[in-house]
């Protein structure tokens, strides 16, 4: 018994459990029947699972666990067999009719979970892990971080904007952190990956940020885990408090060589428009400012008329796009190796002329047993893409400059946007510069190139009988390289890097990041008196990284010819900038995962983690965790009721995480070059920029779980429920200084913010005949964040806002991290409010027709006091639903997606909404106030006045989306055997088809300072969002 | 199989080799690296004088607009702009201003930062072993600067927190002061003016634009005639004209606001603007602050407060159509736009193409000018005689005549010939950071008189001559009180 369990975890070590008949010669046959039954007592087994592997067939044994399908397959295939309370098998058919027989086990929860350092039977499992299901991770998706929304109960991701190959926002249980550090860790393959979009961000382009993870091609993937709790997610200890994503690859099988080619092909279109005004409305709407202004009217009535509806800007710089996906793959094995490898190209047009996103990738996963004893593998990957973005404000920046989308959608329609000829007008009087903003976007070079090689390789040595040696060594290199170009036409963006202003704008920019990693652990496993199951893991790591960064720029080209390909065309150069940084971490850990007869389970796991980047005196953090199981279902009482309720599983963990995201040398006293001019001539001065803080220490999560698995039905029915809470202390926050000092502030362990909340998942199979057979999964998550403390003296602070404006959020004790700040507004001022004396904002003369502003603190004047709480970005609960529907050949599936309660400042709307003499306004300004309509809804027109954060652009952010709905049709056996296919697949399908919204923006899935946690939901004008229609195949030889 | 064992333990050995958690900063300087050498102590030096150009944030620098903001549209000068996004510059030209704006919070800041720097140079520069003569003047310019900051601070604010060291810990309860009194603020700004009196009168060809031994006595001057220490004042403005420096006025008002003649015979100091080759070009707002756009319909940052602003000069005086534009020749269109009302036009770079991006600006901004340092010793003799002498009005009339305006009428009272030095300092120093000092410095309640004859500026008040103190400033730190009315 004992070298039997030893066996069989060796075989999970290894390579997923495959049993395998002897091989014989293909016959063909289009039918199949058989029966299930127990190993044993021979019994029939009803409503047993009977599935073609690599096929969608599936069909459920009858009353007397008999089965038959036409399944026109080739001879010999493989089935799978699944019954709830038995072992999952595989059996290969040979012959039209099978008896296949599957063992009982004592436990129905026999499944494989792949965990921190290894793998663990799901019975086993104390702590919360979450698994992305195969269904989902099917959908079309430019970056896997796109799957993982809506996938698992208590992972939030937000798209930044619907620009293709754009960074997502991803938190799981809730952001941590004020300032650093709140996505989760991804461990591809082992390899240990914290994405920092920022790496792939050099400077030299500007625009959105460049999602780092879109290197990685999602059609790779074989599975995603998500460790939410202490338990699971200690083992990576300072770096797990923000949950970490197990990503696993595709890997060869035992069972041949297997070619496979899966193909999409599709168009987005643009799924909203926002209103606007055409010219002759704005020219109503300039007339009626000039009048408010005491100044003559521009346009005369037959002018107005004349005019007609003008430009449509929005409309000309937006399109149709395709999309095509191509993926092929040769897999296979024998006894001792496995291989597969593969080769994926994407390519997304973007529905913004000048933008799309590219991906060429390829794969070599290989592993082979070399002895008993001695095991290798190895994953190579290596990919690069293309993309080219909208240009804008700068990554990150403070100085921001909306988006060249949102400025375009701002100009006036009077112009036209082409002459007769064809070729861009520039002559506008409503602009600065003889330039033409639809021609900036079509001809300004705004491209990166992400390269990216991750390869690692691993050791396994049986040391002796029990104890494996486990050798990973591993280097990630994430190579950027972003060009830039404004030709001298270009009138925009505004600032330095304007091809008008400068006669032709260039710039280079490169980032390399080069990770490398080494892993060694200890494994021992035994079984005790065949009860007491030990499994004992012990380590160390360490990791390495350094990026450094470094942009060229020049300005003054003769011609538009070269642009960024050569600067030393250009007359003017730019200060060259560069950068290098360097960390490293060392680990060790250890765990002990204790089963006693799987019915009772602990596990309890440590790790000791060294970061660089903290403080001299406080480079060490500990990290300890202790979960406990109990599988009640086990236990004797509970035979009685089993028949509707087949499983209960109860769940303890508490345990301690940390984070260290800082930037390298924050702890340090830092000087920083600075310049100015004597004699016309630049020097550089040098001064200190921080504070030293030697004891700069780890930010730690402590967090408590309790949960539940419980399955009715035989388990057809599985609930997981989950409560959580998490505090975290000793928060990495720039305190605010006195600004007397010198200092804005200095990075310290202050503060502490908690997050709370519930999860839960229900999956079912609906429907289970022998035809049609229909699975959901419902996942619901609902999270409260809250600040508890931001350090003595601290009650609140305003996150630094882009020139010229004042923070929409602040950071405040009590509420949120990122709460909206801003004004109550009731309306417009009526002639009775005027009249009456109503407080109004201070500093603004306003009369009747003009937003009216609430005083809120009573005291007699709209001023700052009375600016709070207007709600947070963060949802009040999020969800997911998936289904699939197989019928006879058909498989239908589709997901909804959504989340309820989150706020979103529409800062575009407020700016469409502040009508000016030179830029265009939004239609709903069709209704403002006037005397000849008294019951308009938008204050009257007046020039540009003043942009105050208020509840009227603080919207209701709650969305449900049917992200992806996809029809399939499996063909027979006897159309395809021609091709010598084994499979073939046709499907259409459709993503983001529905978005239920009152959100007035292009979409409620945006957030244009990235993943700062503190900017969360604001809408500074982005990409507009897409609906995808595509038709695909998959085939396997 | 035991050749396997041994590679699996060379293999675990070596990469137990740990890397070092012990960090290596390549790409920053520390602080024990650095004030070591000669060159160390001109970099320190140079990074105060940067304060005065740039924000370490990277807003708008203090000089060429957010002090601006305060001593421009806090005077009746200028009313804020429809180009203006933040309330909080709209509401200083409407002197509706609370204490938590952010553009009086962000001159704080800058102002601190300045001091901040000058400190750390002031504090490091004496331990650094070089030549005597050389050390001295680096710790006096920083010394300048210093005094020149705190001198804007506490005619903002009255008294204000006297921090002359670099923050010893991180501890926040540490860097709790309370305000000094004014009267202290102004001794250290004597002696630190007093000491960079000593400075070299004028610099070698690479060196322009460093504080002067000529620069400190103006500065002095300027802070006595604040004092109402007339005597002196009188002195040291008598310094400044008669000691040798060789000032004078450019025969043409425009000059004073090229790029050509930058640092010329009449700027005793000003703040060093470029155009492209470095870091400031995007955040120089001088200019762009006055000309955006041929389209009338665009505003720029800054507007006039109204058109009597313009129409108090007399249509001879060549101050008026530097200083406002109500036309331009559009090159690209080869028309001229009328744009209706009168622009401020002194800082706009003519010898940038006005089509391109006036942000490239490289005019510098005259922080004193000669033409500032006549008519102060008009304003002195003034006060220190009972009324004008002949050399007061020679000295205003040297300014009158320059710029194409008839002598002063002869005879005046003492109040009639101040309150025309302080017209003609209005007509000759718009947008020079000088208008809101001007009308809170006469005390009483002359700047409020002044605010409330513009129907805009509604908010007016008397409290309105001292600036509040930032309110994150006093709920940071609730030893700091707030300015009285505030």
């Amino acid at each position: 018994m004992k070298k039997h369990l030893l066996l069989w975890v060796w075989l999970i070590v290894l390579s997923p459990v495959v049993i395998y008949a002897q091989s014989v010669k293909p016959t063909i046959n289009s039918t199949l029947s058989g029966k299930v039954i127990d190993d044993k007592t021979k019994a029939a087994l009803p409503g047993a699972v009977v599935h073609i592997k690599g096929t969608t067939h599936e069909v459920v044994t009858d009353e007397n666990g008999e089965f038959d399908f036409i399944t026109g397959q080739k001879l010999p295939y493989t089935l799978a067999i699944s019954y709830v309370g038995y072992k999952s098998g595989e059996f290969i058919a040979h012959k039209n009719y099978v008896e296949v027989s599957l063992h009982a086990t004592t436990n129905q929860l026999d499944e494989v979970v792949i965990v921190g350092y290894g793998t663990q039977r799901k019975s086993d499992i104390t702590g919360s892990v979450g698994t992305v299901s195969k269904n989902l991770l099917n959908q079309p998706a430019a970056s896997f971080d796109n799957l993982l929304q809506g996938a698992v109960p208590g992972v939030a991701v937000t798209q930044s904007s619907s620009q293709p190959g754009s960074t997502a926002t991803i938190r799981v249980r809730g952001g941590n952190s004020i300032s650093f550090g709140n996505d989760p860790l991804y461990v591809i393959d082992g390899f240990i990956i914290y994405n920092n979009n920022s790496y792939a961000n050099t400077g030299a382009s500007n625009g959105v940020g460049v999602n780092a993870l879109s290197t990685i091609s999602p059609s790779d993937i074989e599975s995603i885990e998500i460790l939410k709790d202490a338990s699971a997610t200690a083992i990576y200890g300072s770096r797990g408090a923000n949950g970490v994503v197990i990503i696993t690859t595709r890997r060869g099988k035992k069972s041949g060589t297997e070619i496979n080619y899966s193909t999409y092909f599709g168009t987005q279109k643009i799924k909203k428009k926002l209103g606007l005004l055409n010219a002759s409305q704005w020219a109503s709407l300039v007339n009626d400012i000039n009048v408010s202004d005491n100044k003559p009217i521009i346009f005369s009535d037959s002018a107005i008329a004349a005019l007609g509806v003008g430009s449509d800007w929005q409309s000309a710089a937006v399109k149709d796009a395709s999309i095509q996906n191509h993926e092929l793959s040769f897999s296979g094995g024998d006894d001792k190796s496995r291989f597969l490898i593969s080769g994926n190209y994407y390519n997304q047009g973007g529905n913004v002329v000048n933008t799309g996103f590219k991906r060429y990738s390829a794969r070599i996963n290989y592993e082979r047993n070399i002895s008993e004893r001695f095991k290798i593998a190895t994953n190579v990957f290596g990919s690069q893409s293309v993309e080219d973005k909208l240009f804008g404000n700068a990554y990150n920046s403070i100085n921001f400059q909306s988006t060249s989308f949102s400025n375009l959608l701002q100009l006036s329609p009077v112009p036209k946007i082409y002459n007769e000829d064809g070729t861009y007008n520039t002559s506008s009087p409503y602009t600065a510069t003889p330039t033409n903003l639809l021609q900036d976007i079509t001809k300004t070079t705004n491209r990166s190139y992400l390269t990216r090689v991750l390869a690692n390789a691993s050791l396994e040595y049986k040391i002796i009988k029990d104890i494996t040696l486990k050798v990973t060594s591993g280097a990630d290199l994430l190579n950027t390289k972003q060009n830039y170009y404004s030709p001298s036409f270009a009138g925009s963006p505004a600032g330095s890097s304007t091809g008008y202003s400068t006669q032709g704008y260039a710039s280079v920019g490169t980032a390399n990041v080069t990770t490398w990693i080494n892993e060694n652990t200890l494994t021992y496993d035994h079984v005790f008196q065949s009860k007491h199951f030990v499994n004992v893991l012990a380590g160390y790591t360490t990791q390495h990284q350094k990026d450094e960064t470094a942009v060229a720029s020049a300005q003054k080209f003769p011609n538009d010819l070269t642009t960024f390909n050569n600067l030393n065309f250009a007359s003017t150069p730019v200060l060259s900038t560069s950068d290098a940084r360097e960390s490293s971490i060392n680990s060790f850990l250890a765990r002990v995962n204790y089963s006693y007869l799987h019915r009772y389970n602990v596990t309890l796991s440590a790790r000791a983690d060294g970061s660089s980047r903290l403080g001299a005196n406080n480079k060490w953090g500990y990290f300890p965790s202790i979960g406990l199981s109990w599988n009640a279902s086990q236990e004797d009482f509970f035979s009685n009721i089993k028949g509707t309720f087949s499983n209960l599983k109860v769940r303890l963990s508490a345990g301690r995480t940390g984070n260290s995201e800082v930037p390298p040398y924050s702890s340090w006293a830092a000087l920083t070059p600075t310049n100015y001019y004597f004699s016309s001539t630049l020097v550089t001065g040098i001064a200190p920029v921080q504070i030293a803080n030697p004891n700069l220490k780890w930010e730690t999560t402590t967090q408590y779980n309790a949960g539940a698995d419980v399955g009715f039905f035989n388990n057809r029915v599985n609930v997981s429920f989950d409560a959580y809470y998490k505090k975290t202390s000793d928060l990495l926050l720039n305190v605010p200084f006195p600004l007397y000092s010198g200092y804005a502030s200095s990075l310290q362990n202050v503060g502490s913010v908690e997050n709370k909340g519930i999860e839960f998942s229900i999956s079912s199979d609906n429907i289970r005949s022998r035809d049609l057979t229909w699975k959901s999964t419902l996942v619901f998550a609902a999270n409260r964040n809250k600040i508890l403390s931001l350090g003595k003296g601290t009650e609140y602070y305003f996150p630094i806002a882009p020139t010229g404006y004042v923070s929409p959020v602040i950071v405040k004790v009590g509420l949120p991290v990122g709460t909206f700040w801003g004004y109550n507004t009731d309306g417009l001022l009526t002639a009775e409010d005027v009249s009456k004396g109503t407080p109004v904002l201070a500093g603004v003369p306003q009369q009747q027709g003009d937003r009216k502003y609430i005083d809120t603190n009573g005291d007699g004047v709209v001023n700052t006091a009375d600016k709070h709480n207007l709600g947070s970005a963060q949802p009040k609960f999020t969800f997911g639903f998936s289904n699939s529907v197989n019928y006879k050949n058909f498989d239908l599936s589709f997901f909804f997606q959504g989340s309820y309660g989150n706020k979103i400042f529409n800062f575009l709307q407020q700016k469409l909404e502040l009508p000016t003499l030179s830029l265009n306004a939004s239609s709903t300004l069709l209704d403002r106030w006037s005397l000849s309509n008294p019951n308009g809804k938008v204050p009257r027109a007046t020039n540009a006045p003043v942009s105050q954060v208020t509840d009227r652009y603080i919207e209701d952010g709650s969305y449900l989306k049917l992200k992806n709905i996809s029809l399939g049709y499996s063909f027979s056996k006897g159309l395809i055997e021609k091709i010598h296919a084994k499979q073939l697949r046709l499907y259409v399908s459709a993503q983001n088809l529905v978005t239920l919204t009152k959100y007035t923006g292009y979409d409620p899935e945006v957030n244009f300072f990235d993943t700062d946690n503190t900017k969360q939901g604001i809408d500074y004008g982005a990409y507009p969002s897409t609906k995808t229609f595509l038709a695909g195949l998959n085939i396997t030889f | 199989m035991k050749k396997l064992s041994i590679l699996f333990a060379l293999g675990a050995a070596a990469s137990l080799s740990c890397n070092k958690l012990v960090e290596q900063p390549n790409s920053i300087i520390t602080n024990s690296q650095f004030y070591k050498t000669q060159s160390d102590a001109i970099a320190a030096v140079n990074a105060v004088y940067s304060t005065l150009n740039s924000d370490p944030a990277g807003d708008f620098p203090m000089y060429g607009r957010n002090l601006n903001l305060l001593t421009g549209n806090g005077s009746d000068d200028q009313i804020f702009s429809q180009s203006n996004t933040n309330p909080d510059v709209r509401a200083l030209g409407t002197a509706t201003y609370v204490p938590a704006n952010d553009r009086i919070k962000k001159n704080w800041q800058q102002h601190y930062f300045g001091i901040s720097r000058a400190n750390v140079a002031i504090d490091n520069i004496p331990n650094i072993a070089f030549d005597t003569t050389s050390r001295s003047r680096l710790v006096r310019e920083a010394k300048f600067i210093r005094a020149l900051l705190y001198f804007n601070v506490v005619r903002f604010w009255g008294d204000a927190p006297l921090i002359l060291h670099d923050p010893a810990s991180i501890d926040v309860d540490a860097l709790k002061v309370k305000r000094s009194l004014k009267d202290s603020v102004y001794a250290q700004i004597i002696a630190d003016l007093t000491d960079a009196t000593n400075l070299p009168k004028t610099y070698g060809a690479w060196d322009k634009g460093r504080a002067t031994s000529g620069a400190a006595h103006a500065l002095l001057a300027k802070v006595y005639v604040n004092r109402k220490e007339w005597d002196k004042a009188l002195a040291e403005l008598n310094t400044v004209i008669n000691g040798g420096y060789g000032y004078d006025l450019f025969p043409n008002y425009k000059d004073a606001f090229q790029k050509a003649t930058k640092n010329g015979i009449e700027h005793i100091f000003s703040v060093q603007f470029e155009t492209a080759l470095g870091a400031k070009n995007s955040t120089q707002n001088l200019s762009t602050g006055n000309f955006g756009s041929f389209n009338p319909s665009v505003y720029p940052g800054d507007l006039p407060a109204d058109s009597t602003l313009y129409l108090m000069y007399s249509t001879d005086d060549t101050r008026r159509d530097v200083t406002f534009f109500t036309s331009q020749y559009n090159a690209a269109t080869g028309q001229t736009v009328d744009f209706g009302a009168p622009r401020l036009a002194k800082f706009i770079d003519y010898s940038l193409s006005l089509l391109t991006n006036q942000s490239q600006s490289g005019i510098n901004f005259p922080v004193i000018r000669y033409a500032d340092i006549l008519l102060l010793q008009a304003e002195v003799l003034n006060e220190l005689n009972g009324g004008p002498t002949a050399e007061a009005y020679t000295a205003i009339n040297r300014v009158r005549a320059r710029a194409h305006v008839p002598d002063l009428t002869t005879g005046l009272s003492q109040a009639d010939f101040r309150d025309s030095v302080f017209v003609e300092r209005r007509k000759e120093f718009i947008q020079e950071g000088m208008r809101w000092f001007d009308l809170s410095r006469r005390g009483g309640t002359y700047l409020y008189d002044a605010l409330k004859k513009f129907p805009a500026k509604t908010g007016a008040a008397v409290k309105d001559t001292l600036f509040p103190i930032p309110q994150a400033e006093i709920d940071l730190n609730p030893l700091l009180s707030q300015n009285p009315g505030w």
